[in-house]
C-alpha cells in the first residue's frame, strides 16, 4: 500500500524550473532514499511535500488524503514529520523545552491557556521516555547552544519523532557529522520500527545503501530513475550524473 | 461643472501626490538599500519648510531660500547618517527607535523655535497666477509642482536605469553584500543616498509650504502617508513610489472633499487591499513581508 | 511552586496593597496612573517580548478602550458593562486588524501598525461631532462597581492595583500554559513551529487579540481615572513611548515593561513640572538608549532612579531592575 504519493509536481522559483513533472510513490514501511547532485531539487521537493512551498501543479497525497494546497502545519496532522538539512531548533531553549513543544504540538490541549505546562504530566512523561531512549536525558537541561553538533542533529531528529509520525522525511540526517556519528545515526535509522516509513535525502553512499529499500535519483528537477538499490548501483548513467562532470553550477535550491 | 470640479480635485491630488512622491522616493530607497525605516523622514520635510519660511521672511526670495533650505536639510541628513545611524546599521529595531527619537526632537525643536500656530509660505511671485484648465482657473504654482514631480520622476528613472550609480543602487537593494564584493564603498553610497533622500524630503517641504502650510503634526501626517506609499508601491523602487504617491495623493485629496473624517481610513484601506493581494507591494521585488 | 516563590508573590501583593500607607495624595494619583499605564505597556511587552511582534500602533487599543467608555458612558452608566464593552471592542478590533497584519513581519508589521494607529487618531481627531475632535471629551460618569461610587484617590488606587495584579497574574498563567509556550516557541523559531504542526498565525493572532484586550482594559480604566480623553491617547507618540518603556524595562520579561512604565511616567511628571519640552527629552532618551546599548541603559536608568529617589519620594519602594540580556537581540525574529 502506498503511503505517500507525489503526482506530476511542478515547481518554478524565480523563473527557474526546479521541479519538472516529479512523481514518487512511497510504500508504507519502506526506506526510500532520494539522491541526486546538488541543485537537483531534493530539498525543494521536501518543501513542496510539506506545503512549506506551494506547488504550481500536481498533487501530493498521504495515506489517500490530499495535502498539497493545505497550509504547512497540517502535514503533521496526516502523520508526516520532517527534519531540516541545517539544524532548525529552538536555540535559546533547553533540550527538554524543545521536546515539550514538539510533543505538545499534537496534543488536543495545545490551545489551552489556563493551566501551566508542567501540570500536563503525560507530556512530561513522554518527553522523559524519549530523552532516555535517545541518550539525551543527561543533557535535558542544556540550552541547545551548548550541545555538540552531533547532539543537535540528534535533537533535530527527535523533534520530528515526537509527533509519532507514520512518514518521516529526513533531509540529510548525517550532514556535517563525524564518521562515528554518521555510523550511529545510520544504526538509529536502521533500528526504527517499520511502522515508521522513511523518506531520506542522503549524499553519503554508504549510508544510502545500508538503509535503502528503494532509491530515487533526482536530476535537474526530474525523476531520473527509481528502483531497488542494486539497480541503481549498477546503473552507469547514475554514476555519470553523480560522479561525472555533469554537476550543475547552481547551488541546492 | 461637476466634471471640472472633479478635475480640479484630481489636479490638487496630483500636486499633493508629487509632494508625497518626493518624500516616499527617498524613504523607499533608504529602506530598500539600507534597510532603515526612517521615521525621521517627516522631520526633514518639517526642517525644509520651516527653514525656507525663516529665509523668505528675511526677504531672501523664494528660489534662493529653496536652494539654501534643501542644502541645509541635505547636510542635516549627512550628519544624522554619519553621527548616529552609521553606528547601528544591521540592527533594524534600534534604527527605528533612533529615527523615532530624532523625529520627536526635530518636531519639538521646530515648535520651540517657530511656535505652534500654523504658518504658510507665500507662493513665489512669478507663479502667483491662475491658469485656465478645462474652463476652471487653477493655481499655476500647483501645476508647477506637478511638473517638478514628473521631471524628478523622469530624472530618477533615468539615474536608476541608465547610470552606474543607478546600477549600484539596484544591486544594493537586491543584495547588499554584493556591493562590498564589487569593491564599492558602501558607507559612501549610504551617506549619499541618505543625503539625497533628506534633500528630497526638504524639497518637498519647501514646495509644499505654499500649498499645505506648516504646522506641528504635519510631519507625522506626511510620514504616515509616505510609509503607506512605500508599502503600497513596494520597497526600493522609485516607480512604486511614484505610482503609489499618485494613488494616495488623489485618494487623500478626494477623501478630504467627500469624507473628511475618513480620509486616512480610505488611504489605509487601499494599503490593506494591496497588501492582501500583493504582500510585497505593487512593484516590490524579492520576498519581504 | 517553591516556598520562596510563594513568599515573594505574597510580599509583592502585600507591598502593592500597603503602598498607600506611605504615599501622599499626589503620590497615590501618580501611582494609580503608573499602574494603569503599566498594564498597557505590559500588554505591548507581551507581543514584543514573547511573540516578536513589534508594533508602533499599540496606543490604538488603549485609545479604543478609553473612547468606548467615554462615548458609551453618555448613554449607559453601569461600570461593569462599560469595562466589558471596552475590552470586547478593543479585542474585536485587535482580532480583525491582526487578521490582516499578522501575515507581515518585521519592518512591515511596524509600518502597518503605525499607519493603523494614525488612521484611528485621524478619525478621532476629525469626527468632532462624535469624539469631540482635538478637544477630546470629558468623562463625567463615576466609577461604580456596585459598592457605591469610587471617587477618592485611595479607593481608585485600590481599583488600579487590583486590576494591575489581576492582569499580571493572568499573563503569568497565560505564558506558562501550552498556548503561551507555543507563542514563545514561535518567537524563537517560527519555521520549526510550523513544521512541528503549529498553526503559528492562529497563535500570533490569539496573543495579539489578548494584548489588544488588555490595552483596551487599561484604556478604559484610564478614561475613568483621567476623566478626560483626547486623540493623543491614540497617537503614535504614545505608542512610541510605550515601546520605549518596554525596552527600558526589559524585553522578554513580564514585570520589566511595568517597571519601564513606572520609570517613564514618573520621569515625565517630574520633567513636565520644569519644562514643556518633554518630547525633546524623550527623543534624547531614545537616542541615548540606542547608542549606549543595553547594559548602559539599565545602568543609566538606575542612576537616574537613585537620583530621583534622593530628590523626592517617588512612592515606589523597590526598584527591580530588569535582567541582563533582555535587550534587542531577543527582539529579532
Amino acid at each position: 500500500m502506498s503511503l505517500l504519493k507525489v503526482e506530476r509536481v511542478h515547481k518554478s522559483y524565480n523563473g527557474l524550473q526546479v521541479l519538472k513533472n516529479v512523481s514518487l510513490d512511497v510504500q508504507a514501511g519502506e526506506r526510500h532514499v532520494l539522491i541526486g547532485p546538488n541543485g537537483a531539487g531534493k530539498t525543494t521537493l521536501f518543501h513542496c511535500m510539506t506545503g512549506t512551498l506551494p506547488i504550481d501543479e500536481g498533487v501530493v497525497t498521504v495515506n489517500g488524503r490530499q495535502i498539497s494546497g493545505l497550509p504547512p502545519y497540517t502535514a503533521v496532522r496526516v502523520g508526516m514529520a520532517r527534519t531540516f538539512q541545517k539544524n532548525n531548533l529552538f536555540d535559546n531553549l533547553t533540550v527538554e523545552e524543545n521536546l515539550h513543544l514538539a510533543i505538545a504540538a499534537c496534543k488536543p490541549y495545545r490551545f489551552h491557556f489556563f493551566k501551566p505546562f508542567y501540570k500536563y504530566t503525560d507530556l512530561l512523561e513522554e518527553a522523559e521516555q524519549l530523552l532516555k531512549q535517545w541518550d539525551l536525558w543527561e543533557r535535558r537541561a542544556c540550552v541547545v547552544n551548548q550541545l555538540s553538533y552531533g547532539e543537535q542533529r540528534l535533537l533535530e531528529l527527535l523533534l520530528a519523532l515526537a509527533s509519532k509520525p507514520r512518514l518521516l522525511l529526513l533531509d540529510e540526517p548525517t550532514s556535517g557529522m563525524s564518521p562515528a556519528e554518521t555510523a550511529q545515526t545510520t544504526r538509529l535509522m536502521q533500528s526504527m520500527p517499520r511502522s515508521i516509513t522513511l523518506l531520506v535525502i542522503e549524499h553519503d553512499m554508504d549510508v544510502v545503501f545500508s538503509i535503502a529499500d528503494r532509491i530515487t535519483v533526482l536530476h535537474h528537477g526530474e525523476v531520473f530513475l527509481s528502483g531497488a538499490p542494486e539497480e541503481i548501483r549498477g546503473d552507469e548513467r547514475v554514476k555519470e550524473i553523480y560522479f561525472g562532470g555533469g554537476a550543475p553550477l547552481y547551488a541546492e535550491a | 461643472m461637476v466634471t471640472s470640479s472633479l478635475l480640479m480635485h484630481i489636479l490638487n491630488g496630483l500636486a499633493y501626490g508629487m509632494l508625497l512622491f518626493m518624500i516616499a522616493a527617498g524613504l523607499s530607497i533608504i529602506f530598500g538599500l539600507m534597510n532603515v525605516v526612517n521615521l525621521a523622514h517627516g522631520a526633514f520635510y518639517l526642517a525644509g519648510v520651516y527653514i525656507a519660511y525663516s529665509l523668505v521672511a528675511r526677504h531672501m526670495g523664494f528660489w534662493p531660500s529653496l536652494l539654501v533650505s534643501v542644502a541645509v536639510v541635505a547636510i542635516l541628513g549627512v550628519l544624522v547618517e554619519k553621527w548616529l545611524l552609521e553606528r547601528v546599521y544591521g540592527r533594524e529595531l534600534e534604527q527605528v527607535l533612533l529615527t523615532f527619537g530624532l523625529s520627536f526632537i526635530f518636531a519639538d525643536l521646530v515648535e520651540w523655535i517657530w511656535g505652534s500656530s500654523p504658518l504658510t509660505l507665500p507662493v513665489p511671485e512669478a507663479l502667483d497666477v491662475s491658469l485656465n484648465v478645462g474652463g476652471m482657473m487653477f493655481p499655476a504654482y500647483r501645476i508647477f509642482v506637478i511638473l517638478v514631480g514628473c521631471l524628478l520622476a523622469v530624472l530618477l528613472w533615468y539615474i536608476e536605469s541608465k547610470t552606474r550609480i543607478g546600477a549600484i543602487i539596484r544591486a544594493g537593494v537586491d543584495d547588499r553584500e554584493m556591493l562590498s564584493a564589487l569593491g564599492i564603498n558602501i558607507n559612501v553610497v549610504f551617506t549619499c543616498m541618505f543625503a539625497v533622500g533628506a534633500a528630497l524630503a526638504g524639497l518637498s517641504g519647501v514646495l509644499g509650504g505654499p500649498i499645505m502650510g506648516m504646522y506641528v503634526g504635519i510631519d507625522a501626517e506626511i510620514l504616515v502617508s509616505s510609509l503607506v506609499i512605500v508599502v503600497v508601491g513596494g520597497l526600493g523602487t522609485w516607480k512604486g513610489a511614484f505610482i503609489g504617491a499618485i494613488v494616495i495623493g488623489v485618494v487623500d485629496t478626494l477623501g478630504r472633499v467627500w469624507f473628511p473624517s475618513f480620509t486616512m481610513a480610505m488611504v489605509f484601506l487601499i494599503m490593506i487591499a494591496v497588501l492582501l493581494m500583493k504582500p510585497n507591494g505593487l512593484f516590490g521585488r524579492g520576498a519581504a513581508a | 511552586m517553591k516556598k520562596e516563590t510563594v513568599a515573594l508573590h505574597v510580599a509583592f501583593v502585600a507591598a502593592t496593597m500597603l503602598l498607600p500607607l506611605i504615599l501622599t495624595s499626589y503620590g497615590l494619583k501618580l501611582t494609580s496612573e503608573v499602574l494603569i499605564i503599566a498594564m498597557f505597556v505590559m500588554s505591548l511587552g507581551l507581543i514584543i517580548g514573547f511573540a516578536g511582534l513589534v508594533s508602533l500602533g499599540h496606543a490604538a487599543f488603549f485609545g479604543i478602550g478609553a473612547y468606548t467608555v467615554a462615548l458609551i458612558s453618555e448613554h449607559v452608566d453601569n461600570t461593569w458593562l462599560l469595562l466589558i464593552a471596552a475590552v470586547v471592542t478593543a479585542g474585536i478590533v485587535a482580532f480583525l486588524s491582526g487578521l490582516m497584519f499578522i501575515r507581515s513581519s518585521g519592518a512591515y508589521f511596524l509600518m502597518i501598525t503605525l499607519a493603523f494607529g494614525q488612521m484611528l487618531y485621524a478619525i478621532a481627531y476629525k469626527m468632532e461631532g462624535v469624539t469631540g475632535g482635538a478637544d477630546g471629551k470629558a468623562v463625567s460618569e463615576s466609577f461604580n462597581l456596585g459598592f457605591g461610587a469610587i471617587e477618592s484617590r485611595l479607593a481608585f488606587y485600590y481599583v488600579a492595583a487590583a486590576a494591575f495584579l489581576a492582569c499580571y497574574y493572568l499573563l503569568r498563567v497565560f505564558l506558562s500554559s501550552p498556548l503561551g509556550k507555543g507563542v514563545r516557541g514561535i518567537k524563537e523559531n517560527e519555521s520549526r513551529m510550523t513544521a512541528l504542526g503549529y498553526n503559528t498565525h492562529l497563535y500570533k493572532l490569539t496573543v495579539y487579540s489578548l494584548s489588544g484586550m488588555m490595552a483596551g482594559f487599561a484604556g478604559a480604566l484610564y478614561a475613568y481615572f483621567n476623566q478626560y480623553i483626547s486623540p493623543d491617547l491614540l497617537h503614535w507618540m504614545f505608542s512610541g513611548q510605550a515601546l520605549i518603556m518596554v525596552i527600558v524595562g526589559g524585553v522578554g520579561t513580564l514585570l520589566g515593561p511595568a517597571i519601564g512604565a513606572g520609570f517613564f511616567v514618573i520621569l515625565q511628571n517630574y520633567i513636565s513640572s520644569y519644562t514643556e519640552r518633554w518630547p525633546i527629552i524623550m527623543g534624547l532618551l531614545f537616542v541615548c538608549l540606542v547608542l549606549y546599548g543595553r547594559g548602559g541603559v539599565i545602568h543609566l536608568a538606575s542612576l537616574v532612579w537613585s537620583h530621583l529617589q534622593s530628590k523626592r519620594r517617588t512612592g515606589r519602594e523597590k526598584s527591580v531592575l530588569p535582567k541582563e540580556g533582555s535587550g534587542f537581540e531577543s527582539l529579532k525574529g
